[in-house]
């Protein structure tokens, strides 16, 4: 039985090692320039240096290829459900060979048992691989820049691609079992996988522990430079883009008040600053403008990442259940 | 004595308001050659997937050779089923389909099948995308019989192939099917397939079993009775009219005789052969149900 379905998959797994050489010659090669380009900026700086702009540089240099491949690496699960998980069943059903296999001696569990196990073992070690390489390439650039969080990075790291993998897998697989058709079991995995993302990205991860919460002075956070944008209309003063260093910072835009709590006005900010010598920032500080934040703190990462592989992990047996569920039942 | 190869009581199959199959009970002895007649959508698929477990019944039981159908491994190993239009794995050679059987079968007689690839003219290396519907058909019986099985089910083995190809294939089954001490149950919406090699006949109509038993038996227990219309004598008991027939000036009867000896009064009347007598059936049911059977697919 696990001849025959090495054997019906043998396609599959040549494009699958086809796409995973593909991907590791193009990340040994983004691997190392990011570590040449860290080592030039950062570890073999040796005067001049200024670690903010250093960041800067690099960020703007591998950002977006590095969120581009988070993506990618994010789309692969979902390909693997549609193109190798869906067509699983569907394909005997579809062209009556069901009929064939299951009259020989195995029972239909062991046949689904074999499936289930080649197929979503392959998808696993696709992703992961793909995940290790893409971790190892871009290590310097997560540690240096620290936003470990960001959907598209934080879903392409480390564990929580494998907990994907075998979900997208085995949602092909049951979805295709139920509905027994092929492009149909494909386009229903895709939108399930996409909704999936989508959910825990926004949904369920920040929502997964309490927030910690913490009240930075414009001056803190102009000195260390993580305040992205801060801007002042008639309701008032808003920060926008506050990072903290390996943290996964919630509020997106954090009301500006003064020492005691009170909004800080347009008005007053242009009183102060109408002497024209003053500058804002110097006005924020003495009126000790302040700001509340909530945040995932960086030490809980890995601890996001485990339960992002055992939510995934968990869908996945349930799924197994419903396949096992259904296959006796069969063309009923 | 060995269990019946199928024994079923009441067994009904629907599916959401079609009915497939409705209160089947049969009981088929050990060694049969059975053959399964009826026309199209008359339910022989349906009762040959409840046969070998591809699908379970909505009531009633059904039992093979002993055990309900597709229970375990081994009861897998004791069928082998070869599915209408007798599906393979296109992607795969006629040699891996071979590899397939062996692999998945505990009782492979690997000599057998490469002895009937053989003689049968199939390239090994040929993938069986690529042979004709008589060479897949051949495949597909080859990896059934070469599992060893001690029932062979074919449901609608030759509907695919021409009517030279048909007999071949068929007069070749019975050839090998003889050397294997096999039970067999072939379907066919064609009596001439089954009738010269079946010692039992089923005949399914409007998911019903019209009439089942051993070819002979059913050959001898059915007679024409013509007389003058109206003028027919009285029939003993146990002789039930099947069908009967007005012209202006005579009336024929087709009767059973169900008691174990011919009544004085059928010894002298003629019995049917086989194709009116399920002629007669299959009329009766379209009959019964009110609808309009074209018996065409009966004849030959």
């Amino acid at each position: 039985m696990i001849w025959l379905t090495l054997r019906q998959f043998r396609i599959q797994s040549l494009i699958g090692a086809a796409a995973i050489a593909a991907t590791a010659i193009y990340l040994a090669v983004l691997g190392t320039t990011i570590r040449t380009v860290y080592d030039r900026n950062v570890t073999d700086c040796t005067s001049a240096c200024d670690e903010g702009a250093a960041r800067q540089l690099i960020a703007d240099q591998f950002g977006l290829t590095l969120m581009l491949l988070g993506g990618f690496l994010i789309a692969v699960p979902a390909l693997i459900g549609a193109f190798w998980g869906a067509p699983m069943i569907t394909r005997e059903l579809e062209t009556g060979t069901h009929r064939l296999v299951w009259n020989q001696s195995v029972t239909r569990r062991r046949w689904l048992t074999i499936k289930l196990a080649v197929g979503g073992g392959a998808s696993v070690i696709t992703v992961g691989a793909l995940s290790l390489m893409l971790t190892w390439a871009a290590h310097p650039y997560d540690t240096f820049v620290d936003d470990r969080f960001t959907p598209l990075t934080f879903a392409a790291r480390n564990l929580a691609p494998l907990g994907y993998a075998a979900l997208a897998f085995v949602v092909g697989l049951t979805v295709g079992l139920l509905t027994r058709r092929t492009l149909a079991a494909m386009a229903i995995t895709l939108v399930a996988l996409i909704a999936f993302q989508v959910l825990m990205a926004n949904m369920v991860r920040p929502n997964m522990f309490e927030p910690e919460t913490d009240t930075v002075t414009v001056a803190e956070a102009r000195e260390a430079g993580r305040i992205d944008m801060l801007g002042f209309g008639p309701d008032g003063g808003t920060v926008q883009g506050y990072t903290v260093p390996g943290a996964w910072v919630l509020t997106d835009a954090a009301e500006v008040v003064d020492g005691e709590g009170n909004t800080i006005s347009h008005e007053q900010l242009s009183a102060c600053e109408s002497d024209g010598t003053t500058m804002p920032d110097e006005c924020l500080t003495s009126m000790g403008a302040q700001f509340t934040i909530e945040y995932q703190p960086g030490d809980r990462y890995w601890t996001f990442q485990w339960i992002e592989l055992g939510l995934a992990l968990a869908l996945t047996a349930i799924l197994i259940g419903v396949a096992f569920w259904k296959i006796p039942r069969g063309l009923n | 004595m060995n269990p019946p190869i199928l024994h079923t009581k009441a067994l009904t199959k629907r599916y959401g308001h079609h009915t497939a199959l409705t209160d089947v009970t049969l009981t088929l002895p050990t060694g049969s050659i059975v053959g399964l007649v009826g026309p199209n959508g008359a339910g022989k698929s349906t009762l040959l997937a409840l046969t070998s477990g591809l699908i379970r019944p909505t009531s009633g039981t059904i039992e093979v050779l002993g055990s309900p159908p597709a229970a375990d491994a081994a009861q897998l190993a004791r069928v082998g089923f070869v599915a209408q239009d007798t599906p393979v794995y296109a992607a795969l050679t006629v040699d891996e389909h071979l590899r397939m059987g062996r692999r998945l079968n505990p009782h492979w007689d690997a000599r057998l099948a490469a002895d009937r690839i053989r003689q049968i003219g199939l390239d090994p290396t040929k993938k069986a995308g690529r042979l004709s519907g008589g060479q897949k058909a051949q495949l597909a019986l080859t990896i059934a019989a070469a599992k060893r099985p001690e029932l062979l089910i074919f449901d609608e083995p030759v509907a695919a192939l021409d009517p030279l190809a048909r007999r071949a294939f068929l007069q070749n089954l019975m050839e090998f099917v003889a050397d294997l001490d096999v039970s067999v149950i072939l379907s066919s919406h064609l009596l001439s397939d089954v009738e010269r090699v079946c010692d039992h006949l089923i005949v399914l109509a409007e998911s019903r079993v019209q009439i089942a038993g051993d070819t002979e038996t059913l050959i001898a227990g059915h007679h024409r009775l013509v007389g003058p219309r109206g003028d027919l004598p009285d029939l003993p008991a146990g002789v039930e009219v099947i069908s009967a027939d007005h012209t202006e000036r005579q009336t024929t009867l087709i009767v059973r005789n169900t008691g174990p000896d011919t009544p004085r009064a059928l010894r002298e009347t003629p019995n049917l052969d086989l194709e009116d007598m399920v002629l007669t059936y299959l009329h009766r049911a379209g009959r019964i149900t009110g609808e309009t059977t074209t018996p065409v697919e009966a004849t030959r």
